[in-house]
C-alpha cells in the first residue's frame, strides 16, 4: 500500500538504475577542464574542476557531462580553489533531440547531454576536456552563437510552401519507403555537428561571407528534404540554384566527417550526392532549354 | 470590422509549438508578430513529444469511432473536470490539424498503401495516433518551425531568440500592453510593446526539480503572469508519466506509444499457495531468463480491457504501488517495460527514436532485453486560467441536458459519498492486512478483515449529448470569432499550450498535448487577431512610455538586487531543496499533512531566498542570474501546487488523495482556481463551477471498456482495490487481446 | 548573393566542375597512358617482338630482357614524337588543364582547414592527403618536364640531358645521378622524389575519381560509394604498380646496355627499317594518350 511519495521518491530514490552492467561503479572524482572565454576570443582561459561521482548504488541513473556542469554551477570553484562562476552552455532537452548542447568533448564534437561520463573518464583523476564548437563565434565559454545555421536554412527555402493553414484536406501520399527516408533526414536537429567537424566549414564572424562560405551537410541535407516533398518540389528550382551557387554543394570536399559525427546518424553524405545530381541535371537542363 | 493599424503588433512569448501554432496563424493574417523565446524555437521543449497526435481518422472512423468519442474520451481520462467546449471544438478540430501537418510535410508514418498509420494510445481502444517515429512532437514542432522560418523570410515575424520573459505589461484599464523581456546575452532589458500577448511557455517540470522536462521549463513566465495577476487553473494536477529512465539531470520519457505499440509491463513475481502474486525471492536475474509464469503482468491483469494502455495516472499509481510492495526490479523502485517480443524492424520504424534513448543513456538494448523504468513528472494539466465563449447552440442543449441530469445528479451525490466513505474504509482494512501480514498475522485473520471490506454501489447513468442528438458535429464547442478564446483574466493576455489549463482537466490522454498545444494556435489565434483588431483605435503605440519605462525600471531593480543580495544562500541548493519537496508532497500520492508539511517548507525557501547570492555578478551572459531568478518564481508557483492539492479534498485523476479517496463531485467537480496576493507573496485558492453540459460525470474505470451510453449502467469505482483484479489468470493470452484492436475488427469495441 | 560577384563566385559552378572534369579528361586519362608506356621498361622484358629487328649478338650481350625492355620503351617513345599528328596542341591542351587545376585547385584547398588529428577518420585522412598530394603533385610535375623537357640540366645530378632517342639510358642516368650510371647521393634523392611524386599524383587521381562520382551525383548511396572506391582503389594500385615499377625498371636497367640498343635502334632507323608489326604492338588510343612522353 502506499503511503506517501517520500518512501519511494520519484527524483531521488533510484536505486539500481545506475548500475546497468557496464562501467565502473565505485565512487571517485574526475576533472573537467573547460576552456572559457568570456565573449569570442575575448579572455581565454582553461579553468578545471572536480567533479565527484558517488558509486553506483548511490547514483540518480547515468551521470553526463551536463550533470557534472550542474554539479559545478552550484559550487564554481576551480582544483587551484580559486572561486569561479558558473560555466556558461546551452542545454535543452537533455535527451540529444534539441541539439543544444553541442560542444567539443576530448576533442570531438557531439552532444553534452548524451555523454555519459563512465565512457568517458572511468578511472578516479580522469581528465574529461569542453571546449566551444569552434566554427561559430563564442557567446560565452561554452555558447557559441549558431545563427548563421538558421539563416542558411532560410536561404535554402527550407518549408513546404502551403496555401496558409486553412483546412484544405490531406496532404501529398507517399509510400513508407519515401516516407522513412524522409524521416531520417528530418530528425536533422540542426545541432551543428557535420558543420564543426567538417574540414571545409570556416568560421565566419562576418555575416556578408556567409552566403559564400560552405554552408554545410546539414542545410544540403534539408535541401534535399524539401525537394522530395511533393509540394515542397515546387520550390526545388530556388534551392538547386543556391546550391549550384558560391558556398554550395561544390564546395564540399568530400572528407565524409559529416556522417561520422552526426548523432542522428543522417545519411548525409548521400543527400549530398543526392543533390550533387540534382545540381548537375538542373544545370545541364538549363543549359539545353535556356531557361 | 475595425482595420487593423498599421502599428499593430501581437507578442507571442514561447517557440513550442503552441508558440509557432499561434505565430503562423496570426502572421498569416497580416499582423507582425514579435516572438520571443528562451532558446532558438527549433530547440524548443515540444521537441521531447514522442507518441504522437489524436485525431479521429478514415479507418477509426468505420469502426465506430468519431470526433465526438475522441471529445468523450478525453474528459473521461480527464475525469470530467474539464470545460466541454473546448474539448469538444478541440475534438472536431483534430483531424483537420492532422492533414495541415500532413500538408506542411511532416513525415508521418504510412502504412503499406500509403496512408497515415495509426497507433493505440492510453485511454482509447481506437487506434487514433498519427505518428512520425517515436519523435512526433519533433517533426511536428519542425514543420511549424520552417513556416516560421518561411513568415520570418518574408518579414511577417521578427524572432527575439535567447530573449527571456520577464513580465507582462498592463495599461491604466488593465489590458495587456506588451511585455519587458531581457536578452539572455547582453543582458540588456527592454520593454516591447504589443496589442496582445500570447503565453505559450510550456509546462513548470523544473518546479520538481527532476521531470521529463527540459531545462527551459521552469514555470517562471507562468509564475511572472500570475504574480502580476492572471488567474492559475488547477495548479495541483501535475501529470507524473509512468514510464521514464531516471538520470541525474533528468528524467527521459520513454514514450506510450512502446506500451501503444504492444511493450508490456510487468516485474518478476512468484504466486504463492493461494495463487496470490509475492515478490520473487531471487533477485538479480537476468529478465531474458524469468519464465512467463514468473512474469506479473500486473496492468494486464488488473485493467483487462485497456492493459498496458490505461491512463497515465492509473498506470503510474500501479506501478508505484507495485514497487513499494517490494515487487520492483532487484528490490529497487523500477518495473520492465517489455519490448523483446517484438521484431527489431518494427521497432525501429515506429519506435526508433526513443529506442534509441534508451541505448544511448542506458546501454542497452530495448530490442533485446526488457527497459527498466519508473514514473517521473511529465506535465502539468493546470496553467494560466483561461476563458472562451461557447458557440451559438451550446447553452440550449446544455441547458436541456441539465434538466434531465439534475435530478439524476442529485440522486447520484450522496451515492458517491457513501461510496467514498466505502473506499476510504477499505483502504484501511488493506494497511491493516498489510501490517498483519508484516506481523506474521494467520491467514483467517486477514481473511476476516478481507470480508469486511464493503462494495461500493452502483451509480445512475447520465444522458449525454451523444444519446439526444448523436455523434454528429453540433456547433456546441467554441465560438471562433470571439476575441476571448483562451484569454486569462487580464485583457489582451492569452494563454496557449500546456500553460493554458483548458483540455486535460484532471489527467491528460496520451497524443492529446500535441493536438491541444496546435490547436490552441490555430483555433485562437483567430481570436487573438480579432481582440487586436477591436482595440485598433488605441494601438500600444500609442501608449505613453511611462508605462514601459516602469516595467523595465522594475526588472531592472529587481536583477541588481539579485546581483548585489549576498545573504550567502545557494540558488541552487534552493531549487534542488524545492524539487525534492515537490515530488515528496505533490505527485502521485498526497495527504493533507504531507501538504502542510511542504507549505512550511516552502516558507523556509522563500526565506531562504531573499538571502541568495549569486556566484556570477557580471553583466554579460549571466546565466546565473537568469536561473536565480526563475527560482524565486518556481516558489511563488509552487505555493498554488501545493495549496490546491491542500484545498482539493478528494481524489481525482491525476490528484490521489489518501486521505480523501474517491472522486468528490458536489464539492470538487470544479476548477481551482489560484490568485496571487501581491501582499503577502501566497496564492488564496477558490473554485469555480466547469461548464460540463455536454456529457455527465461517470464513474472513471478503466478494468472495462467504456460506457457512454446512459442506457448501461456505468460499473463500481475504479478506486475500489477489491474490484481492481479480475482476471485470474495472469497468463492469459494477451496478446491475442491486443488484436482485438487492430483496425477492421471494430464489434469487439464497446461504443 | 552579393551585388559586385567576382569572377570566382559569378562562374563558380563552371569553375568547380570544369576543375573536377580537367583532373579526369585529359590528365587522368593522360596518368594511365604515360604511367602504363613508362612501365614497359618492365613488362617489355617478355616482348619478344621488340627484339626481332636487333642485332642477335646485342640482343645476346645485353640480355633478352634488357633488350625487349629497353626496345620496347624506346618504341614507344620514338612513335609518340615521331608519329602522334598535332602533338604540340595536345601538349598544349594537356598543360593549360594541369595549370587549371593545379591554380584552381590551390585556390580550393586554401578554402577549407584540415583537422585529421581530431577527427581521425580514413575519409578525413584522404581529404587531407588530397589537398597534400595536389600540392606536391604540382611541384613534382613541374621538377619533372623541367629537367626532361625543358633541359633545366642544373636540376639533374650529373646533368643529363634529355632526348628521346636515348630516353632509356638518360632516365636511367637522371634517376641514379650520374653520367655513368652509379648511384650517387643526390641521384637517390631525386628517385625518392620520383617515388613520392608518382605515389602522390596516382592517388590524387584515383581519390579525386572517387570523389567525382559524388560531385557530379554518380554515386549517391554509401553502398554505392563503396562500391565506386573499391573500383577507385583497384585502378590506383594498378597505376601505383605501373608506376613504381617504371621507376625501378630504370632504376635498375644498364646505362650502357640501354645505349647500346638506342644506338642500334637509331641505326635501323636511319636505314629506314620500321617494323611494320611493332607499331600494332600497343592499342592506336594509347598512342595518342602518351602523347607527351617522359
Amino acid at each position: 500500500m502506499i503511503q506517501s511519495n517520500d518512501d519511494t521518491d520519484l527524483a531521488t530514490d533510484t536505486r539500481g538504475h545506475a548500475a546497468n552492467g557496464k562501467g565502473p561503479s565505485g565512487a571517485r572524482t574526475i576533472r573537467v577542464r573547460i576552456k572559457r572565454a568570456d565573449s569570442h576570443g575575448k579572455n581565454v582561459r582553461w579553468e578545471e574542476f572536480k567533479v565527484d561521482l558517488p558509486s553506483a548504488g548511490e547514483r540518480d541513473g547515468a551521470i553526463n557531462v551536463i550533470a557534472c556542469l550542474q554539479q559545478i554551477a552550484s559550487n564554481p570553484v576551480t582544483v587551484d580553489g580559486t572561486r569561479s562562476t558558473p560555466v556558461t552552455y546551452e542545454s535543452g532537452c537533455l535527451e540529444e533531440v534539441c541539439g543544444s548542447c553541442t560542444m567539443v568533448i576530448n576533442g570531438k564534437v557531439r552532444q553534452a547531454c548524451s555523454c555519459l561520463v563512465d565512457d568517458y573518464a572511468p578511472n578516479d583523476g580522469d581528465l574529461i576536456t569542453l571546449e566551444p564548437m569552434s566554427k561559430f563565434p563564442v557567446v560565452r565559454d561554452l555558447w557559441v552563437d549558431r545563427s548563421r545555421l538558421f539563416k542558411a536554412l532560410a536561404s535554402v527555402k527550407a518549408w513546404v510552401p502551403i496555401d496558409g493553414t486553412y483546412d484544405l484536406g490531406e496532404g501529398p501520399e507517399e509510400t513508407p519507403d519515401e516516407q522513412q527516408t524522409r524521416y531520417k533526414l528530418s530528425t536533422c536537429m540542426s545541432c551543428g555537428c557535420c558543420l564543426e567537424a567538417c574540414p571545409q566549414y570556416t568560421l565566419e564572424e562576418d555575416e556578408s561571407k556567409f552566403d559564400e562560405s560552405f554552408v554545410g551537410a546539414a542545410v544540403i541535407s534539408q535541401a534535399r528534404y524539401f525537394n522530395m516533398h511533393e509540394t515542397g518540389a515546387t520550390m526545388k528550382k530556388q534551392r538547386l540554384d543556391t546550391l549550384a551557387g558560391p558556398g554550395g554543394i561544390n564546395n564540399c570536399g568530400n572528407s565524409q566527417n559529416c556522417v561520422k559525427v552526426c548523432p542522428k546518424e543522417i545519411p548525409l553524405t548521400e543527400s549530398i550526392a543526392a543533390m550533387g545530381r540534382s545540381v548537375t541535371l538542373h544545370r545541364i537542363k538549363e543549359f539545353f532549354s535556356g531557361r | 470590422m475595425v482595420t487593423p493599424s498599421a502599428q499593430q503588433r501581437v507578442i507571442v512569448v514561447g517557440g513550442g509549438l503552441a508558440g509557432l501554432a499561434a505565430t503562423i496563424r496570426i502572421a498569416e493574417s497580416g499582423m507582425p508578430v514579435d516572438l520571443f523565446s528562451l532558446v532558438p524555437v527549433k530547440r524548443s521543449h515540444s521537441v521531447c513529444a514522442q507518441g504522437g497526435i489524436n485525431a479521429c481518422n478514415k479507418i477509426a472512423r468505420q469502426q465506430g469511432y468519431s470526433e465526438y468519442e475522441h471529445f468523450d474520451e478525453t474528459l473521461y481520462g480527464g475525469d470530467f473536470l474539464q470545460h466541454q467546449p473546448p474539448v469538444y471544438e478541440m475534438a472536431q478540430w483534430a483531424p483537420k490539424i492532422i492533414d495541415l501537418f500532413d500538408r506542411m510535410g511532416v513525415p508521418f508514418n504510412r502504412t503499406s498503401e500509403g496512408q497515415r498509420a495509426l497507433r493505440l494510445f492510453g485511454g482509447s481502444l481506437y487506434k487514433r495516433t498519427h505518428f512520425s517515429g517515436a519523435t512526433t512532437g519533433q517533426q511536428l514542432m519542425y514543420a511549424l518551425d520552417e513556416q516560421t522560418r518561411r513568415y520570418e523570410a518574408e518579414g511577417k515575424v521578427n524572432k527575439y531568440e535567447f530573449w527571456e520573459f520577464l513580465r507582462p505589461l498592463m495599461d491604466d484599464q488593465g489590458v495587456c500592453c506588451g511585455i519587458v523581456a531581457q536578452d539572455l546575452r547582453t543582458m540588456q532589458i527592454r520593454a516591447f510593446r504589443g496589442d496582445a500577448v500570447v503565453m505559450a511557455t510550456g509546462g513548470p517540470g523544473l518546479v520538481f526539480g527532476k521531470s521529463t522536462n527540459s531545462v527551459m521549463c521552469t514555470g517562471a513566465a507562468a509564475s511572472r503572469c500570475f504574480q502580476a495577476g492572471a488567474k492559475y487553473g488547477n495548479p495541483e494536477f501535475i501529470q507524473v508519466h509512468p514510464t521514464a529512465i531516471p538520470g541525474a539531470d533528468k528524467l527521459r520519457l520513454m514514450s506510450e506509444s512502446a506500451r501503444g505499440e504492444g511493450g508490456r509491463v510487468w516485474v518478476p513475481a512468484k504466486k504463492d499457495a493461494e495463487g496470490r502474486w509475492q515478490p520473487h525471492p531471487e533477485s538479480g536475474r537476468d529478465p531474458r531468463q524469468i519464465p512467463t509464469e514468473e512474469r506479473w503482468y500486473f496492468l494486464e491483469e488488473k485493467y483487462p480491457a485497456y492493459g498496458n494502455i490505461v491512463p497515465r495516472d492509473i498506470a503510474t499509481r500501479e506501478i508505484f504501488d507495485t514497487c513499494m510492495k517490494g515487487f520492483g526490479v532487484g528490490g529497487g523502485n523500477m518495473v520492465y517495460l517489455d519490448l523483446s517480443h517484438k521484431s527489431r524492424e518494427e521497432l525501429e520504424t515506429k519506435l526508433g527514436g526513443i529506442i534509441e534513448i534508451y541505448r544511448k543513456f542506458v546501454g542497452e538494448d530495448p530490442v533485446e532485453v526488457p527497459m527498466k523504468i519508473f514514473p517521473g513528472v511529465h506535465y502539468s494539466m493546470g496553467g494560466l486560467w483561461t476563458q472562451y465563449s461557447p458557440n451559438r447552440k451550446y447553452d440550449e442543449i446544455a441547458k436541456k441536458l441539465r434538466e434531465i441530469n439534475d435530478p439524476i445528479e442529485a440522486r447520484n451525490l450522496p451515492v458517491q459519498k457513501r461510496n467514498n466513505e466505502i473506499l476510504q474504509r477499505n483502504y484501511e482494512i488493506d494497511q491493516q492486512i498489510a501490517d498483519l501480514r508484516d506481523k506474521g498475522g494467520s491467514d483467517d485473520e486477514v481473511q476476516k478483515l478481507e470480508d469486511s471490506k464493503q462494495t461500493p454501489e452502483k451509480l445512475e447513468p447520465y444522458v449525454s449529448l451523444a444519446d439526444l442528438h448523436g455523434k454528429d458535429a453540433l456547433p456546441v464547442g467554441m465560438d471562433p470569432d470571439a476575441p476571448n478564446n483562451m484569454m486569462t483574466n487580464i485583457p489582451g493576455l492569452y494563454a496557449f499550450g500546456e500553460v493554458n489549463y483548458q483540455y486535460h482537466g484532471g489527467t491528460r490522454l496520451g497524443a492529446n498535448a500535441l493536438l491541444s498545444c496546435t490547436f490552441d494556435g490555430l483555433f485562437c489565434g483567430r481570436s487573438v487577431v480579432n481582440f487586436v483588431r477591436e482595440r485598433a483605435h488605441t494601438p500600444a503605440a500609442s501608449l505613453p512610455s511611462s508605462i514601459f519605462d516602469k516595467g523595465v525600471e522594475a526588472e531592472e531593480s529587481r536583477m541588481k538586487q539579485l546581483v548585489e543580495s549576498s545573504g550567502g544562500e545557494n540558488p541552487y541548493e534552493i531549487a534542488k531543496e524545492l524539487g525534492l519537496e515537490m515530488t515528496a508532497s505533490s505527485t502521485v500520492i498526497k495527504t493533507g499533512p504531507r501538504l502542510e508539511q511542504s507549505l512550511n517548507k516552502l516558507e523556509e525557501l522563500r526565506d531562504r531566498y531573499s538571502r541568495i547570492s549569486l556566484s556570477d555578478s557580471g553583466f554579460w551572459t549571466n546565466q546565473n542570474l537568469s536561473w536565480a531568478r526563475a527560482v524565486g518564481d518556481m516558489i511563488a508557483l509552487a505555493d498554488p501546487i501545493v495549496r490546491g492539492g491542500l484545498a482539493r479534498e478528494e481524489s481525482r485523476g491525476s490528484h490521489y488523495r489518501t486521505d480523501f479517496l474517491g472522486r468528490d463531485d458536489s464539492r470538487f467537480l470544479k476548477t481551482t482556481v489560484a490568485e496571487f496576493d501581491a501582499s503577502t507573496g501566497r496564492s488564496k485558492i477558490s473554485f469555480e463551477e466547469v461548464e460540463r453540459g455536454l456529457v455527465g460525470p461517470r464513474v472513471r474505470d478503466y478494468s472495462t471498456t467504456k460506457k457512454s451510453k446512459a442506457q448501461v449502467p456505468a460499473p463500481t469505482s475504479a478506486d475500489d482495490p477489491k474490484q481492481s483484479p479480475r482476471v485470474s489468470d495472469p497468463n492469459a493470452d494477451v496478446s491475442g487481446a491486443r488484436d482485438v484492436r487492430a483496425p477492421g475488427d471494430s464489434e469487439k469495441v464497446s461504443s | 548573393m552579393t551585388n559586385d560577384q567576382s569572377f570566382m563566385n559569378k562562374h563558380h559552378f563552371l569553375l568547380r566542375r570544369l576543375h573536377s572534369l580537367t583532373g579526369i579528361v585529359p590528365i587522368g586519362l593522360f596518368l594511365i597512358g604515360h604511367l602504363t608506356t613508362n612501365s614497359s621498361i618492365i613488362w617489355g622484358a617478355i616482348n619478344g617482338r621488340a627484339t626481332h629487328a636487333m642485332d642477335p649478338e646485342l640482343v645476346e650481350g645485353v640480355g633478352k630482357a634488357t633488350a625487349g625492355q629497353v626496345g620496347t620503351f624506346q618504341h614507344e617513345v620514338t612513335f609518340i614524337n615521331e608519329s602522334v599528328p598535332f602533338l604540340i596542341l595536345i601538349e598544349i591542351t594537356l598543360w593549360l588543364s594541369i595549370a587549371f587545376h593545379s591554380i584552381l585547385g590551390i585556390y580550393y584547398a586554401r578554402t577549407g582547414k584540415a583537422n585529421t588529428k581530431r577527427y581521425e577518420y580514413q575519409g578525413n585522412w584522404r581529404y587531407t592527403l588530397q589537398r597534400i598530394s595536389g600540392y606536391v603533385g604540382i611541384l613534382f610535375i613541374v621538377y619533372h618536364v623541367a629537367t626532361l623537357r625543358w633541359g633545366w640540366t642544373w636540376l639533374i645530378p650529373g646533368g643529363t640531358k634529355w632526348d628521346y632517342e636515348y630516353a632509356s639510358s638518360t632516365l636511367a642516368m637522371a634517376l641514379k645521378g650520374s653520367e655513368t650510371g652509379d648511384w650517387t647521393f643526390l641521384g637517390v634523392l631525386v628517385s625518392l622524389l620520383y617515388l613520392l611524386g608518382v605515389t602522390m599524383l596516382v592517388f590524387h587521381f584515383a581519390n579525386g575519381l572517387w570523389t567525382a562520382a559524388i560531385t557530379w551525383g554518380v554515386t549517391i548511396t554509401a553502398k554505392a560509394q563503396r562500391n565506386w572506391g573499391y573500383v577507385c582503389a583497384a585502378l590506383g594500385a594498378g597505376l601505383m604498380a605501373a608506376g613504381w615499377g617504371a621507376l625501378f625498371g630504370f632504376l635498375f636497367v644498364d646505362v650502357q646496355a640501354a645505349k647500346d640498343i638506342e644506338e642500334e635502334m637509331l641505326r635501323k632507323k636511319s636505314a629506314d627499317i620500321v617494323e611494320p608489326e611493332a607499331v600494332s604492338m600497343i592499342p592506336a588510343t594509347e598512342h595518342t594518350l602518351v602523347a607527351i612522353e617522359a
